[in-house]
């Protein structure tokens, strides 16, 4: 082995893609592995980033174990959960694409919960709250709102993608929204109201984007489509049948 | 560059937006008060996210749990170092907390047999009952129903990517104290935010990230609860009282510090050895956390430790047992499904199954002491813990607060402990906000001098990045704050303190005003440095070993002898560190429950040397009998999803 071979097995050459002010900038970052065969994660190379070139690098995170759902980036041009996404040779790390930008890979978050706000009543009232939840609710609920599923979403492309300060929620939705409207419809406990409600909403944040759409991907693979889109899809034609 | 100065009026803030927050924010709103929230992270992203989703609900198990014996539980497992209104206020809440959080669309199995919530088929450690609940999606659920609890009927403002400076407070003529308001950094819109409020719940605690290696505890746990309200001059108890959870990863590096297991999945078999595979902790399932990280980091102190820094964890003769070997398995992997999801990750095939020795380290988790609180979660303080002795209108809950586990904390009480006594600093909050009728005589100044402070750091030349001295205070708490103290380690922390506090006007800041990230790393760092110092000083007055305390340089604290908290507060220009006499456990108590925990270590050696074939027998029998499957045992299958007590994957 030459000696050049055995310098390229310790590096491992990235592109991060800062942004400040409105602009990006590309910087070319030399990760250096910590053993001859690691295969180092997306957060693993911010972190050494952060330590040694760029120490003001800005970027979210939290568990490091794929549980809280805030250190999603793109990686070449795809939303992934940077903890857990091994980084090859020349990638590039930057923003999610789909969220305004604040600085560096930090993006704008809650103008999607906020979309929600008052929108999903949930009080048992009553009900009985000892019942079991079906396999799908759980399902549902395992979403760890990584915001992946807004990649090459319909719905939410038709928000304005200007990132002005005004903009406090979003119009359109997205199948995160539309997952937490369907969880209250899955809900043993919701009453027929609440989950008619549901229903609605999803229809007012423009469900009828999604009937031309060939589906969405979920970060950590629930089925968005089938276990989302679709039933509110046709819950919503019964509603209206009525 | 300046940050503006944005000026708002509540009636309650809160800082956090986990379990702890979420519950404070949704009760004091329904009390009637206006709440705005902020947090660090997006929304509801927070160590109850993250949790392995266990809670404990009092007579979930079985009718015969009384508040006393909950109560109890906690008192014993925390050196009688609790105090007792809380630990009953803790079991008197419990069911009732818990329900709230379902109502906000937590589900967990329901029983076929009780029609209640179906809690794990054994009691986790230190608990005389079975009481704790799991749920599908573990913490992840539980961030659901918070997140829920905030957005769902609007009433609630919130914010996120908000730091909290400090907290503002005015001395009032008869020589106590109030809370007026705060002063935060809104990152996301580069405001200075000058929350003006009569009541504050502080619900950010935890401050893992002082130390690394640390478990996937939220990176945002720097301390800040911690130091900004000693900071305005709260007391603070037990900070001393840090847990490490014993079986954590070594390797590889994007593992470090993550979970692997509990001492009660480590079941009845399973045992820790040193690098020579000499045992050096048996009936590992029936120890607290603090007695395996303690017995690991003994072993690598006394150079016995394996190559990582840890032990072996060997739950080889629990697989190996030919009748109850799957049972085992379906244990493991289904009573803490994530942490279990990290070892398959991490480790090798034959580790992972349990065939080869598990190496493990601790790793630091969860801060058991906290701002000294009554049960209502108001800041009190002095001899008598009297309200009007810690700061008026200040409250805290979940693990900013101390109180409720002194030394170590029992498994599964955290996410019940966030619902409680979040939902009873909500209430406060809001009736003290009640009695308020506005802030007429508000001082203006005292903000603004906060606002001048965090400007004047705007654009700071130095050499300096506060990102990297985090890096250095995490390892130097770990090696001189860790599992493992000494008064030579804790006097060194407070000399690197100091040095590190100097460096602080080298630090550079640049001139940006939105999301500031060396601003933020500052502000973090600040927070880390204080509580690194508070710790010391209570770690130091602390001089024996007890719970998640380990003095390698006094002899262990025993249970029999006077216990005393430690509490410290800034005070001018200084450190001020006391001692609180506590209430004993009534000696007959005492003695019973050391002899009954004897004895349960006795039976799990004896159950460990007995031969294979008496032991798998007797092994067996136990894990069906807590599958609630004697009678029905020959229709159903050894592995098959209904032999795994219930669905196992649920828990």
């Amino acid at each position: 082995m030459t000696k050049k071979e055995t310098k390229d097995r310790q590096y491992l050459n990235v592109t991060i893609v800062t942004h400040s002010e409105g602009k990006d900038m590309p910087v070319n970052f030399k990760y250096k592995k910590r053993h001859d065969r690691e295969k180092p994660m997306a957060l693993d190379v911010l972190l050494q980033a952060q330590e040694t070139k760029l120490p003001d690098l800005a970027f979210r995170y939290g568990c490091r174990a794929r549980n809280c759902g805030v250190c999603t980036i793109d990686i070449n041009g795809l939303p992934r959960i940077a903890c857990r996404s091994v980084v090859r040779e020349n990638d590039k790390l930057k923003a999610m694409s789909t969220l305004p930008v604040i600085t560096d890979l930090v993006v704008r978050r809650d103008q999607i919960s906020r979309q929600l706000r008052g929108k999903i009543y949930r009080n048992s009232g009553g009900n009985d709250l000892n019942v079991d939840a079906s396999e799908d609710y759980h399902e549902l609920t395992s979403c760890i709102e990584c915001y992946a599923c807004l990649h090459n979403c319909p719905m939410h492309e038709k928000n304005s993608s200007d990132p002005s300060e005004s903009n406090e929620r979003y119009e359109y939705g997205n199948p995160f929204s539309l997952l937490k409207l369907q969880t209250i419809v899955m809900d043993p406990v919701s009453s027929n109201s609440q989950k008619n409600d549901a229903i609605t909403q999803a229809v007012n944040l423009g469900l009828d984007t999604c009937l031309n759409c060939p589906g969405c991907k979920c970060g950590i693979g629930i089925d968005l489509k089938g276990k989302v889109v679709n039933p509110l899809i046709n819950a919503s034609k019964k509603i209206a049948e009525k | 560059m300046r940050i503006n100065l944005v000026w708002k009026q509540y009636d309650v803030l809160v800082v956090g937006s986990g379990g702890a927050g979420s519950n404070a924010a949704e009760t004091a709103s329904e009390m009637g008060a206006s709440v705005l929230l902020v947090a660090k992270d997006p929304l509801s992203a927070s160590d109850t996210k993250i949790s392995e989703g266990i809670a404990t609900v009092r007579a979930s198990g079985s009718e015969d749990d009384s508040e006393d014996t909950l109560s109890e539980n906690l008192q014993l497992a925390g050196g009688d170092l609790p105090d007792a209104k809380i630990t009953s206020a803790f079991a008197k809440d419990s069911q009732t907390a818990y329900d709230k959080v379902r109502a906000n669309g937590l589900r967990p199995k329901i029983s076929a047999i009780t029609k209640n919530p179906d809690p794990l088929p054994l009691p986790m450690g230190g608990h005389t009952k079975r009481r704790s609940i799991g749920h599908k999606n573990s913490g992840v659920a539980f961030g659901h129903a918070n997140w829920n609890s905030i957005v769902k009927d609007a009433k609630i403002d919130y914010k996120e990517d908000c730091w909290l400076v400090d907290i503002i407070t005015e001395n009032n003529k008869d020589d106590t104290k109030s809370f007026v308001g705060a002063l935060i950094y809104d990152a996301q819109r580069g405001e200075l935010l000058a929350v003006v409020c009569p009541s504050i719940v502080i619900a950010s605690g935890g401050l893992s990230t002082i130390y690394f290696p640390k478990t996937d505890t939220m990176r945002g746990n720097t301390g800040d609860s911690y130091a900004i309200a000693a900071r305005a001059g709260a007391e603070l108890i037990d900070m001393e009282q840090i847990q490490f959870l014993p079986f954590c990863l070594t390797s590889p590096p994007a593992f470090e510090g993550l979970l692997g297991g509990e001492p009660v999945t480590a079941s009845y078999l399973g045992v820790l050895r040193d690098k020579n595979k000499k045992v050096i902790l048996d009936g590992v399932y029936l120890r607290t956390r603090a007695e395996c990280s303690a017995a690991i980091m003994k072993a690598v102190e006394d150079g016995r430790g394996t190559k990582n820094g840890g032990a072996y964890l060997d739950m080889t003769a629990n697989k190996r047992a030919p009748k109850s070997g799957v049972y085992f398995m379906n244990f493991l992997k289904g009573s803490l499904p994530s942490a279990y999801n990290n070892v398959r990750q991490a480790m090798s095939k034959s580790e992972s199954q349990c065939e080869d020795l598990w190496e493990v380290r601790p790793s630091a988790h969860y801060m058991m002491g906290g701002i000294r609180v009554d049960e209502n979660c108001c800041s009190i303080g002095g001899s008598e813990g009297l309200k009007n002795d810690g700061i008026v209108g200040l409250f805290a809950a979940g693990q900013a607060m101390g109180g409720l586990f002194g030394a170590n904390r029992l498994g599964s009480t955290s996410l019940t402990e966030g619902a409680v006594f979040g939902q009873r600093a909500g209430k406060n909050a809001a009736l003290r906000a009640r009695n308020i009728s506005g802030m007429n005589r508000l001082n203006k100044k005292l903000f603004i001098e906060k606002a001048k402070k965090v400007n004047s750091l705007i654009g700071q030349k130095g050499h300096l990045h506060a990102s990297r001295i985090k890096l250095t205070i995490q390892r130097k708490c770990w090696e001189n704050l860790g599992p493992i103290r000494d008064e030579e380690r804790l006097n060194k922390t407070k000399l690197f303190v100091s040095k590190t506090r100097k460096k602080l006007k080298n630090v550079k800041i640049s001139n940006s005003t939105k999301w500031n990230q060396g601003l933020i790393e500052y502000l973090e760092l600040e927070n880390m440095i204080d509580t690194a110092e508070l710790m010391a000083f209570a770690a130091l007055e602390r001089n024996g070993s007890l719970g998640g305390h380990v003095r390698a340089d006094c002899p262990n604290i025993s249970l029999f002898s006077k216990p005393y908290s430690t509490i410290v507060r800034f005070v001018n220009n200084g450190l001020n560190v006391t001692r609180l006499p506590r209430q004993q456990t009534e000696f007959k108590k005492l003695i019973k429950f050391k002899f009954e925990e004897q004895k349960k270590f006795l039976g799990a050696k004896i159950l460990r040397l007995m031969p294979m074939i008496l032991k798998d027998r007797v092994l067996e029998k136990r894990y069906k009998k807590i599958m609630n499957i004697q009678k029905s045992s020959i229709t159903v299958q050894p592995g098959s999803v209904e032999a795994a007590f219930g669905d196992r994957k649920i828990l």
